[in-house]
């Protein structure tokens, strides 16, 4: 009770502060910045029509690299901590419904991951929703059925292999244009096409690739039943 | 001041932050604290996405409608949400995080109460 009554206290001075500070928040109807220069040069100079996917593979390549690192690192602990203390959780059997939908869905669901992989220059979409996508088809199948998985040597080969290709794509553009992760070493091509862009629908397949797997292992992870 | 249509969105996102401050704060179930974390996370994207986002204009995609007009007043800017596509895969990777560590505390005191957790008290 006093706990409650404390947090509510404290949310509601925080929410107080919040609600002062908003409106000083310098918010214009007008593009300010980088933002303006992405908006009217981003087609001409990466060749993506998706401006937020020429921001996050071309422009900040690097930190894309980064946060995929990052993605690596917890993927890895939890199949680490989970290998070490597995919970050996006893599988039921699923319901008709799950049992159905997992032999109907994944294949609609992989093909729209690969859409959205593929089309990450030209519409809505990435690697990385397109990655979680694919591992949900997985996740999907793990659930309709009673297997479980094993150490899961093949998706960390994937994963190892799709993370080394993203370094070897960016050292690509040192070797040509003297500038790690230069997304012009392809040309830009006719933005709107599906070949434009540059380098983007490589990274992209790349990371979608590297998402896909560290995801399934992930939840792979919570059904290994320990022991080799 | 802003007016109501920036308050609808900045609002909802500070009530997110909120609920979920209050979540972490009151719940005793983990499980709950995990999902009140990725609430309270959720909040802060909406926020940030809302930093960039300008009424009636089309998303940051070009294509035969924008093309007849100025990219720059036509699209919102496509900064933050490149930036918060950042965030939610973070924010992913911190609740798997989140999960594995809860689920291995609820199996060392035989249940999801965080008040069973002595070790932690100081």
């Amino acid at each position: 009770m006093i706990r409650s009554i404390f947090g509510l206290i404290l949310v509601l001075v925080l929410g107080a502060i919040m609600v002062a500070v908003v409106p000083d928040i310098e918010y214009s109807e007008e593009i300010h910045g980088v933002g303006l220069h992405y908006t009217s040069q981003g087609m001409q100079e990466t060749g993506s029509a998706n401006l937020v996917t020429a921001v996050i593979v071309a422009y900040r390549g690097l930190d894309t690299l980064g946060e995929v690192v990052v993605l690596f690192c917890a993927s890895t602990s939890v199949v680490l901590i989970l290998s070490l203390y597995p919970l050996s959780l006893k599988v039921s059997r699923p319901s008709f419904i799950v049992a159905q939908t997992s032999r109907l869905l994944p294949a609609p669901i992989l093909l729209l991951g690969l859409y959205l992989i593929a089309h990450s220059h030209l519409s809505p979409g990435g690697g990385f929703p397109g990655g979680a996508v694919i591992a949900s088809a997985f996740l999907l199948v793990m659930l309709g059925g009673t297997a479980v998985p094993g150490s899961s040597r093949n998706l960390a080969a994937v994963e190892s292999l799709a993370g080394l290709s993203f370094g070897l794509l960016g050292f690509w553009g040192v070797m040509k244009l003297g500038q790690f992760l230069n997304n012009l070493v392809l040309g830009t091509g006719t933005p709107g096409s599906l070949v434009s862009a540059g380098l983007i629908p490589l990274i992209s397949l790349v990371i979608g690739i590297k998402v896909a797997s560290e995801l399934s292992s992930v939840f792979a992870a919570f059904r290994y039943k320990g022991g080799h | 001041m802003l007016e109501l249509y920036h308050w609808s969105i900045a609002g909802t996102a500070l009530g997110l932050v909120l609920i979920g401050l209050w979540g972490v704060l009151t719940r005793r179930n983990i499980i709950r604290i995990a999902l009140a974390f990725t609430l309270a996370d959720t909040g802060v994207n909406l926020l940030l996405v809302w930093t960039g986002h300008i009424p009636d204009r089309t998303s940051p995609i070009h294509d035969s409608t924008t093309a007849a007009l100025n990219a720059t007043e036509a699209m919102v800017d496509p900064l933050p949400q490149a930036l918060v596509l950042t965030s939610i895969v973070i924010g992913v990777a911190v609740a798997a995080l989140f999960v594995v560590v809860a689920v291995l505390a609820s199996r060392r005191t035989g249940s999801a109460d965080i008040r069973r957790l002595r070790e932690l008290r100081w």
